[in-house]
């Protein structure tokens, strides 16, 4: 008789989900999946809307990565303009991408997966919270929230809202930068500095202790998708992106967005709400990849600033190719981080930063239109078509979650086979299932545009279809 | 970015969500009736997020305002706050007033000398923007008792600039 295990839901992801684990009749983890239950509807209810209103519209999806959607929607806005947007006004849009993403990765970092870290994985679940890493590393808890909000105060400072900014429009950004803001900003930076340096050398000291968990976390070799730019540094806003496959040999090149929808599809499995991307010269699954930081890092050369060089050459250390387990993405992502402030140091000065002209105006000049960024957790991409008046008659968003989708469900079922015995569950088998997931960081609100509540569990299931164990918390 | 009042003032809430706005609201009124005033100060958001814990750190006393669904329409209450983690399930992006001062003496090694929090009961928190009868009949109410709490709040807590920081810990 075979079973199945849900975990419902997954704690400590942006949004919810459940993962269902199934047994064979001896007992053994025979499949699992990572379910995202909700259905998206975006795409649909904003078709008839001037294609203006999409920036805005679409950054409502989520509460932590809207500058993601705004950019990649305001992109695609521009290719339907057919506008180049000011010099200025680019720079300034990397500056607040780039505060987003220390911003996400510190809330991914220090709140959703220090507590395992720092705390242990069979740690008691009712102190892997942050209170529980304040009691044991407070100057840590204080690092992370510091960084978190020196990102948020950035995006702050630009669109005069941490959440759900109207700044970014297409042909450009609303307002220019003031030098008050400027010197705000870059007198932050020192803070900012020490805190991700330390952050850097707590992981280092820990990451010794999880050689298990770093060879079953979704350590399979796999495809990379990730933007680059022409010097092979990394990019988050502007460049093309690149696929590598599995010994790190360029698949394809300089895919641009608009390319991207000819070469990125969309598959579908009964279990997800969540499609699973691939790229269509290779087919589905073989096409499967990962994005985020551990893809951005796989691919670049180089990271193009001195401090996330010297990490990077540290990160390079970890394999001979790419890195491939995902409790890797842990590391990538402070990497980025360090990246991430020294790059909004050197944009800061640019001679043209306080520049006013930051938006360029046009018409509808062309009738499809698509756009494409580096949002924290990986590759977004946004894509519209409109009527001759602008308005929307289709749209399509592929989002990072999507991207990971087929590697997050493999590395669950490498991490269940690891850990569940004998058909049950223990607390620390349960929690490194779900920690599986959350070294994704995975944005299941962006994933699926779900509304309200979306809690995520664990099931184990017989062979008869029966519910043998479940965790709901 | 962050610096000490004598009195913070932190509200919460979603105007678009009926009686959930008056937070927001009670935050407006306070900022105008404050204006200019560098012993108060006044932070807002949709939640109380752990990114508040540095403010309410560096408060000498602290004010928490929100809506409250446990309660009759429209009442008013202002009661002390205790530090504590809480035994319910802590949200990634939200804390409550009580777990706010926890994570302040946890990662700061001190808090505010005096914590209130004041609700306001809340009759309907549908997603639209507005108030309920209750809610904006209790407003200017609500609005007398905030004042008389910061009063009460700047007058009992002695300014921490005249002592040594160590009558902080």
């Amino acid at each position: 008789m075979t079973q199945t295990i849900t975990i419902d839901p997954v704690t400590r992801l942006e949004g919810h989900g459940k993962i269902t684990i199934q047994l064979n009749a001896q007992g053994e983890v025979e499949d699992a999946h990572f379910h995202v239950t909700q259905v998206r509807g975006f795409e649909k209810f904003s078709e008839g809307r001037p294609f203006y209103e999409m920036p805005a519209l679409t950054a409502r999806i989520c509460g932590i990565c809207p500058v993601s959607h705004l950019l990649a929607s305001a992109k695609a806005c521009e290719a339907i303009m057919s506008v180049q947007i000011p010099h200025t006004a680019a720079q300034l849009r990397r500056i607040l991408n780039l505060a987003q993403m220390v911003q996400s990765h510190s809330l991914s970092f220090f709140h959703l997966s220090s507590p395992d870290l720092l705390l242990g994985m069979e740690s008691d679940p009712a102190q892997r919270h942050i209170f529980g890493v304040a009691a044991v590393r407070p100057e840590l808890g204080r690092a992370g929230i510091a960084l978190r909000r020196f990102g948020q105060h950035i995006i702050e400072l630009l669109g005069t809202k941490r959440i759900h900014t109207g700044w970014v429009i297409p042909g450009g950004v609303a307002e220019p930068l003031s030098s008050a803001n400027r010197d705000e900003i870059l007198a932050m930076l020192p803070e900012a500095y020490a805190n991700i340096s330390l952050a850097l050398a707590a992981y280092k000291e820990i990451a010794d202790q999880f050689q298990q968990e770093i060879s079953v976390f979704a350590n399979f070799p796999s495809n990379y998708l990730g933007l680059v730019n022409e010097d092979e540094s990394i990019e988050f806003t502007d460049g093309a992106l690149r696929l590598i496959g599995p010994k790190g040999d360029i698949i394809d090149d300089g895919i641009t967005a608009q390319r991207f929808t000819e070469v990125i599809g969309e598959a579908v499995e009964p279990y997800s709400y969540t499609k699973f991307v691939y790229y269509k010269p290779l087919g589905y699954p073989e096409g499967s990849y990962r994005v985020g930081p551990l893809a951005r890092l796989n691919i670049v050369k180089t990271m193009g600033t001195p401090k996330a060089d010297q990490e990077l050459a540290a990160f390079k250390q970890l394999a001979a190719g790419p890195a491939e387990s995902s409790f890797f993405y842990h590391h990538a992502r402070l990497v980025e981080v360090m990246y991430g402030i020294e790059k909004i140091e050197r944009i800061l000065a640019d001679p043209l930063i306080l520049d006013k002209h930051v938006r360029a105006t046009a018409g509808v000049n062309c009738l499809n239109g698509a756009g494409q960024i580096e949002a924290p957790r990986g590759t977004l991409s946004h894509h519209y078509k409109v009527d001759e008046h602008g308005k929307i008659t289709w749209a399509n968003l592929v989002v990072a979650t999507g991207h990971n989708n087929m590697a997050m469900n493999r590395g669950v079922l490498q991490a269940a086979k690891c850990y569940v015995k004998d058909g049950k569950f223990t607390e620390g088998a349960l929690n490194r299932v779900e920690a599986v997931i959350r070294t994704f960081d995975p944005c299941l609100s962006c994933s699926t545009h779900a509304f309200g509540q979306m809690p995520l569990a664990m099931k184990l299931v017989s062979a008869d279809g029966s519910v043998v164990d479940q965790v709901v918390r | 970015m962050s610096f000490s009042a004598r009195c913070l003032i932190l509200a919460c809430g979603n105007t678009m969500r009926e009686d959930d706005g008056v937070g927001p609201f009670l935050a407006q009124w306070a900022e105008d009736r404050w204006s200019g005033d560098s012993r108060v100060r006044v932070i807002c958001g949709f939640q109380w997020t752990p990114e508040m814990v540095e403010d309410v750190a560096q408060a000498e006393s602290v004010l928490f305002v929100d809506c409250a669904t446990d309660c009759k329409p429209g009442l008013l209450r202002t009661m002390e706050v205790q530090p504590t983690a809480g035994t319910s399930r802590l949200g990634t992006h939200h804390l409550d007033a009580a777990q706010l001062l926890m994570l302040s003496r946890q990662l700061y090694g001190k808090m505010p000398r005096s914590s209130l929090l004041l609700t306001v009961g809340a009759g309907s928190l549908e997603l639209r923007e507005g108030f309920s009868d209750a809610v904006q009949k209790a407003l200017p109410e609500a609005q007398r008792m905030l004042a008389e709490a910061v009063q009460r709040l700047i007058d009992t807590v002695p300014d921490q600039r005249a002592y040594p920081a160590s009558l902080n810990e």
